[in-house]
């Protein structure tokens, strides 16, 4: 299947006065057209940079790509022109912020900050886009006369639906979907998946969704990475990582949910905390947290085994036998 | 060339259509304005002034205020006297009252609008300019620009305000348009700090990184993401700034520099009436009160523009 998004080896650092974040390590993955990835880890494993870095958008001079290579559609987006990026985002690539609050300018009227976009990227007139805009809003379920209001005369369910119509409003090719729906409460959050669902099978656009909850993963996405510390630590199909999760830290996140079938008093979290990003232990960045850490993941960094599709970077498996020991 | 001449006629077109579409234009800012009943009247004030200066030859020849008639010395207002003018006898009454060389008060009032309402305008536009534009880069750029503007502001800041002004129309000879520029240079730095701060305050926010991401370039992000967030503080320092530019104007002509005698300034009338404050305070209270009524008109036509242009205000 073609690859709408490739990257490759993607290391990015944040500089601090005399310290080094390493927020992404390494870290490789594809998207497939039109299919929709999820992409789950705690919080600071560099989800958002992740994402940021897609649109070429790390903040210099405290943030920058050390090294990796990342292509859309084949398109070099690191060694892009401003002007190209520009007519990119927005485009082709359009991101939903985490919070539908803070994401939309105060002053301006939502219609106004659609219809900005479609006229920057479409070469629309100011009339066609601004229908344009009326017409993105009611497909999200905003009456049209609405477009004339502010932000701040809307509920933050509605806001976030505004930000999911500006960011489908050029028909992108690919959506960063940057945890949609953090911030909304739970009734909502169905409403905004159900819609983005409808919205993204009708324009067979490919999502790059990015959550800490693992059932949004299983109930949306084809696709699952799991990304630990700056890189991707398992990846596979939806079936194959629900049905049977290999890295011990996915393992970690799939027993701290509560199992309806038993009866249990205290969830079971993963041990310890995520590694400081700017001293990442040496060899296996889970190993300090892992409960079948042995004496080579101290030591070495464990490479990319590939189980048929399914691929995880642990010591436990070997490509060849498939699991080296079950501990 | 010519097809440049007929892309940018459709693109102002197409922003002057859009702007009508999304609701901006000027009626509904206009009715959102007239909520604000001393906005309006302030508004209507500073017209009339307005007016008064542009129209000020038809009121008061302008040799008839700058001749003295020193028979005519502090009269009280609605005195009448006889003034020798044009090789003639004329019985004139004296609305204000007359200073101390016998001048009408309520002329040189009507031809110092001129000199006053066009520094208290020019002066906050000039600076509005310069310093919006170099707060702005400082603010936005950050790095190198920032540390160089913002020092060059400092060291600016440094200096008395009324001192630099003082340095400034000494250095470039004393004119009209000098004591512009010298008030203006003396208005940059508040400027400066105000943009920038303000700027540094919204930049960050996630509406101008989502901007950015859907393509915005950073002339686009300036001015129509950031600028209208950050209108009020604007707003006040420069309706604050119109009352300080014609007090310093003032005290510029004071000491000599600027406006001088016989040229009527209201500062200037302020500051020679002070000698007659305890025989003919009416002296005083005229142009006292016309400085006043007129800073007092623009702080509040500028909240009126304030809160007609916050969004949140609307009803």
């Amino acid at each position: 299947m073609e690859k709408i998004l490739e990257i490759r080896d993607l290391e990015v650092q944040y500089f601090s006065y005399r310290k080094v974040t390493k927020a992404i390590n390494g870290l490789t993955l594809d998207l497939k057209a039109g299919k929709v990835l999820g992409l789950v880890g705690e919080t600071g494993a560099g989800k958002t940079t992740l994402a940021l870095s897609i649109l070429n958008m790390i903040r210099s001079p405290q943030g920058k790509i050390m090294k990796g290579s990342i292509s859309f559609s084949g398109k070099d987006v690191l060694g892009m022109s401003k002007q190209d990026l520009r007519d990119m985002r927005g485009k082709d690539v359009a991101m939903i912020f985490q919070d539908p609050m803070t994401a939309l300018n105060p002053v301006l009227t939502v219609g106004e900050q659609i219809a900005e976009t479609v006229m920057k990227h479409e070469g629309l007139s100011g009339e066609e886009s601004w229908k344009k805009a009326e017409k993105m809003l009611e497909t999200v379920g905003i009456p049209a006369d609405r477009a004339k209001e502010y932000p701040h005369q809307f509920s933050g369910g509605m806001k976030q639906r505004v930000v999911i119509a500006l960011a489908l409003a050029c028909n992108p090719k690919l959506l960063l979907a940057d945890e949609p729906t953090t911030a909304l409460d739970v009734t909502i959050q169905a409403q905004v998946l159900d819609l983005m669902r409808t919205l993204i099978r009708d324009n067979g656009t490919s999502v790059l969704f990015i959550t800490h909850s693992l059932g949004l993963v299983a109930e949306n996405c084809d696709e699952v990475a799991t990304m630990y510390a700056g890189e991707i630590v398992e990846y596979g199909s939806i079936d194959q990582v629900f049905g049977g999760p290999l890295h011990p830290y996915t393992k970690g996140l799939f027993g701290s949910l509560p199992d309806l079938s038993e009866i249990t008093d205290r969830l079971k979290p993963i041990p310890g905390l995520m590694p400081d990003p700017t001293a990442l232990p040496e060899g296996c960045f889970f190993s300090p947290r892992c409960p079948h850490a042995m004496d080579i993941c101290a030591k070495k960094h464990p490479v990319d085994i590939d189980l048929g599709g399914h691929r995880v970077k642990c010591h436990l498996y070997t490509a060849e036998t498939g699991a080296r020991s079950q501990a | 060339m010519s097809e440049t001449m007929t892309n940018t006629m459709t693109n102002t077109s197409k922003f002057a259509r859009f702007m009508r579409r999304t609701g901006k234009n000027f009626s509904q800012f206009w009715r959102q304005l007239a909520r604000n009943k001393l906005a309006v009247l302030s508004l209507a004030l500073v017209i009339v002034f307005a007016l008064v200066a542009i129209f000020a030859d038809l009121l008061y020849e302008y040799d008839f205020v700058t001749s003295n008639s020193l028979e005519n010395a502090l009269l009280k207002p609605g005195e009448s006297g006889v003034v020798y003018y044009h090789e003639k006898d004329i019985e004139h009454t004296f609305i204000l009252g007359s200073d101390n060389y016998g001048r009408d008060i309520l002329g040189r009032l009507v031809h110092g609008a001129r000199v006053s309402m066009i520094i208290g305008f020019a002066t906050v536009a000039i600076s509005f300019m310069v310093g919006g534009i170099l707060g702005a880069v400082a603010g936005y750029k950050g790095g190198l620009f920032d540390t160089f503007i913002m020092r060059a502001t400092d060291i600016l800041l440094s200096i008395p305000t009324i001192l630099l002004a003082i340095a400034i129309v000494a250095a470039l000879g004393n004119s009209f348009f000098n004591l512009i520029v010298a008030i203006s240079t003396s208005m940059i730095p508040g400027y400066i700090r105000i943009v920038r701060a303000s700027i540094i305050q919204v930049k960050d926010q996630e509406f101008v990184e989502a901007a950015r991401c859907i393509g915005a370039g950073d002339l686009r992000i300036v001015l129509k993401h950031i600028m209208p967030n950050i209108t009020s503080p604007i707003i006040v320092q420069s309706t604050l700034n119109v009352g300080s530019a014609i007090n310093w104007a003032a005290s510029l002509s004071f000491l000599g520099l600027g406006i001088l005698p016989p040229k009527p300034e209201w500062g200037n009338m302020l500051s020679e009436a002070r000698e007659f404050i305890q025989y003919a305070p009416h002296l005083l209270f005229a142009p006292g009160l016309t400085i006043l009524l007129t800073v007092l008109a623009y702080n509040l036509i500028g909240d009126g523009l304030r809160d007609a242009l916050d969004p949140k205000l609307k009803r």
